[in-house]
Parts: structure tokens; sequence; C-alpha cells
């Protein structure tokens, strides 16, 4: 759906919601914001009140057929969870119209826009953004203990309980369906299972918690962002996610997402929650986030095959290989420990 | 030398060199002419063409890896079907031990794709720091980018 088509079914949909506007408002300003393979995000204006569109450009019917997407969630349950985190103190933007699949606009919601940047080279190693690197390791940690305190039985249905031994059977049959192709993350795979961690109680996760997906301000933490692959596990696997080397963007010597040290992230989730995990179990799911990264990326090039998506999906299917050379190399490192 | 040798000039054009013009123009041309979303686009077509090349150079190397492996680790298998599924099919099926030496075939052939893929990957340095005794072209390919 171009911009064009786009503006008029916004221009429609807006009239009836209750933000201020004088007679005759139309949608100003509306872009679609570079990044973000799975959906698209568009920023437009609303007299005087910045928005944002979240939109599924292509059916559900069309991935259903592909064996273990992992696409995430509908963006109706995206929605319902980001309300569950307003309601549990979690930094997210208000949530003013859902809308389902058979809507003209399609599976989407508007959504507030909030001020700030979540393109990682921007905040990262600029000077202006300094103040909010130091202390972002544990504003996340207390972000992340505070989702985690979202009562399970409030989940939408599609966000189940699972077993890690669940989890693996998924992921074999993915590497499976996906023809074999990476010798590399069925080692991974195996070495994950032969070492997974005693089973505990699931809560919900935010599932994609990482730089990139953070609005940081001047001060620090502004929202977090994308939520779509929330779903239920143990606390630990979100803040190894968080760790996970692809998400460091370059400042590899910065565990904490490019920007910060395990110790305050670990020292922000024990102020919220009482306790945190223990330095080895966050470290078991970075090498789980890099399998998982690895089967996002051959999941895009699936994708592409069946003919969804353009050339960045394309290449994505490419940065497989990264998620291969970190699965060795902290495996690799864990075993000379 | 002849006369005739002497005004010789290069006229053939590669495969290579057809993808650098490809990627030149896109870079150069195309993609300041573009809106925003199409820019991005465009600026990862041209890094798609960059893989391209990579692996036309490191492909061979990569290839003759992989069935050095496959001899060693999958003695039984099909040399008719694909090397690197039948060698993960194995592991599955946990019939291969992946001892020291398979651990060695993993790091080469890892160093090798992110060298063909994304040379620039931060973790892909520290990797060939630690693994140097393995380090094969894929260093010096990464090296001249």
């Amino acid at each position: 759906m171009g911009p064009e088509t786009l503006a008029k079914h916004l221009d429609l949909v807006l009239e009836g919601l209750e933000i201020d506007h004088p007679a005759g408002t139309r949608v100003a300003n509306l872009t679609r914001l570079s990044g973000g393979a799975n959906n698209e995000t568009w920023r437009f204006t609303w007299h005087e009140t910045p928005l944002i569109l979240r939109r599924r450009p292509f059916s559900a019917e069309s991935i259903e057929s592909l064996e273990g997407n992992i696409l995430g969630l509908s963006l109706v349950d995206e929605a319902a969870i980001i309300q569950l985190a307003t309601q549990a103190s979690v930094p997210v933007p208000r949530i003013y119209k859902v809308f389902e699949a058979s809507h003209p606009l399609g599976e989407s919601f508007i959504m507030a826009f909030i001020p700030g940047e979540s393109i990682p080279q921007q905040w990262l190693n600029t000077a202006v953004f300094s103040t909010a690197r130091k202390g972002l390791a544990y504003e996340c940690g207390e972000a992340l203990a505070h989702i985690h305190t979202v009562a399970c039985s409030q989940l939408p249905q599609s966000i189940k309980p699972n077993t890690l031994a669940h989890r693996f059977d998924g992921i074999q049959r993915r590497l499976h369906v996906f023809g074999d192709i990476s010798p590399a993350m069925q080692f991974g795979l195996n070495w994950l299972t032969d070492h997974a961690p005693k089973e505990v109680p699931c809560v919900l996760l935010h599932g994609d918690f990482r730089t990139g997906n953070l609005l940081v301000n001047e001060q620090g933490l502004a929202g977090i962002l994308d939520w779509e692959l929330a779903h239920q596990g143990p606390p630990a696997e979100d803040l190894g996610y968080l760790c996970a080397h692809v998400w460091r963007f370059g400042n590899i010597e910065k565990p904490v997402g490019g920007f910060g040290e395990y110790a305050d992230l670990l020292a922000g989730y024990r102020s919220i929650a009482g306790w945190a995990p223990d330095l080895a179990s966050l470290q078991y799911w970075e090498i789980f986030a890099a399998l998982n990264w690895g089967l996002v990326c051959q999941t895009m090039g699936a994708l592409w095959h069946s003919g969804s998506g353009d050339i960045e999906r394309a290449a994505i299917a490419r940065r497989r290989s990264e998620a291969e050379l970190d699965l060795i190399y902290l495996i690799d490192a864990w075993e000379t420990v | 030398m002849t006369e005739l040798d002497e005004s010789i000039t290069a006229a053939d054009v590669t495969s290579r060199q057809l993808l650098q013009a490809v990627k030149g123009f896109l870079a150069e041309t195309v993609t300041p002419a573009l809106n925003d979303r199409d820019q991005f686009n465009a600026r990862v077509a041209a890094n798609v063409i960059g893989i391209v090349q990579r692996e036309q150079a490191l492909g061979p190397t990569l290839s003759a890896l992989d069935s050095a492996a496959f001899k060693k680790w999958v003695p039984d298998g099909s040399p008719g079907r694909d090397v690197v599924t039948q060698i993960s099919q194995a592991l599955a099926k946990r019939e291969i031990q992946p001892d020291a030496a398979f651990l060695d075939y993993l790091k080469q052939r890892q160093l090798l794709l992110s060298a063909i893929n994304n040379p620039r990957y931060a973790n892909r340095v520290l990797a060939a720091e630690k693994w140097r005794h393995l380090t094969t072209e894929s260093d010096s390919m990464a090296d001249q980018r």
C-alpha cells in the first residue's frame, strides 16, 4: 500500500479518535521509517500530534505455511502486551487504536510518538548521549525486571508457557525444514541442549530487548519498542539477549548492548526484582541468542524465497554467518574457561 | 616485443569487474536520486554486490574445506548430495563427536563465511585474532577492504 492510500485510510480513522484536531485535518508528514524487516513503521502528524503507525505489510496467510515462522505476535497481541507493560511501569508509548487484518489499513495499530533516538549509530557513539549511556544498563535492568512482573494470566492466548525442551524440538525441526544448511547452528543447538539449565518458572519476556529497540534521549531510557517477539521464558533469557554480540553494533567490548557493563545491568534488575540471575546463566542465554539470530536470518531467507520482502530481507539471510561465528566463538570461550 | 604487442590495451571485462561497475553505479549515481527508503535499499544492494565479489574469490576455498571435512567426518556419506547438509544431519543424529579437530573446522569455516558476508563484523576481528593459527586467505581478503 502506497503512502497516498495509507494517508486516506488514516484520515478516516483518526477523525474518530480522541486526539485534538480542527475540522478538515489531514494526515501530514507521513514517512516510513527505515529498518524493520517484518513490520512497517510509519511516522506522521495529526494536527499537532506526532503519531506512529505499526503495520504488517503482508497477510498472515502468506506466512502461515512457513514452518516455525518466528515473525512473532500479531500486531493486535503486540498492542495488548504494550498496554500491559504500561501498567507495569515500563516506558512504552500509549496505544490509541488497534486494527484487525480485515481493516482497510491491514493489521496495525496507532500509538503515540515518544521523542528520542532509536538508531543505534546515532546514540551509541555520540557525545550528546554520553550521560544517557552511563546509566542505561542499570535502567535496562530495571525495565526488564518491571516487564517480568506482568502476570502471565493476563497475557493474550497466543503467549503460552513453554519448556526449553519443547523449544529445542522446535528449533531442530526448523533447522531440518530450512535444509540443514548450517553445521555451526546444529553444533550450537546440540551444545545448548547438552548444557540446558534447570527449568524455571516462565515470566513475560520482551523477547527482542536490545539496542535498536531502545528509545534513548539525553537523560537515558525513554521507551522500549518492537514487542512482536514477546513470549514466556526464564528471566535470564531477556538479559542475555541484550548482551548478544550481534546487538553490540561493533562496540564488542561493552557487553550490555554495546554501551554498558554486566554488573550495572544485573544491579538494576536486582533493585526492582530483589534478585538477579548469575552471570553464567546470562551468558548461556547469550549463546542461545546467537542461535536465535541465526534462525531469524534463515527465516528471512525463506520468506524472501516465498516472494515476500525486498532486497533487505535477502541480505539479512546472509547475516546468518555472524550468528554462526558468535556461536562457535562463545562456546569455545565457555569450554576453555 | 613487437610493435603490435605494445599497442594492446585491456579490452576484456571480467565478471568481478562488472560487479564493481554495478556497485559503483548504485553508490554514485542511483542512490543520491532516490527517496530515503529506496536509498537504504540501494545501499543494501551495493553491499550485496560486495558479498558476491568476495564469494567469487573465497568460495572455492570454502568448498574445498567442506569437502575435506565431509570425507573425514561423514565417511559413509553420498558425495553426490550437498556435503554441508550431510555434515549438519550427521551432527543432528549425534554421529559426529565434536572434538577439537572438528571445532577447528567450524572455526575455519566461519572465518571464511564471515569474510564473504561481512568482513567488518566486530566479532570476526576478535575471532580472527584468537584463532590466528587457523587463519587462511580469508583474512588477507578481509584486510584488503
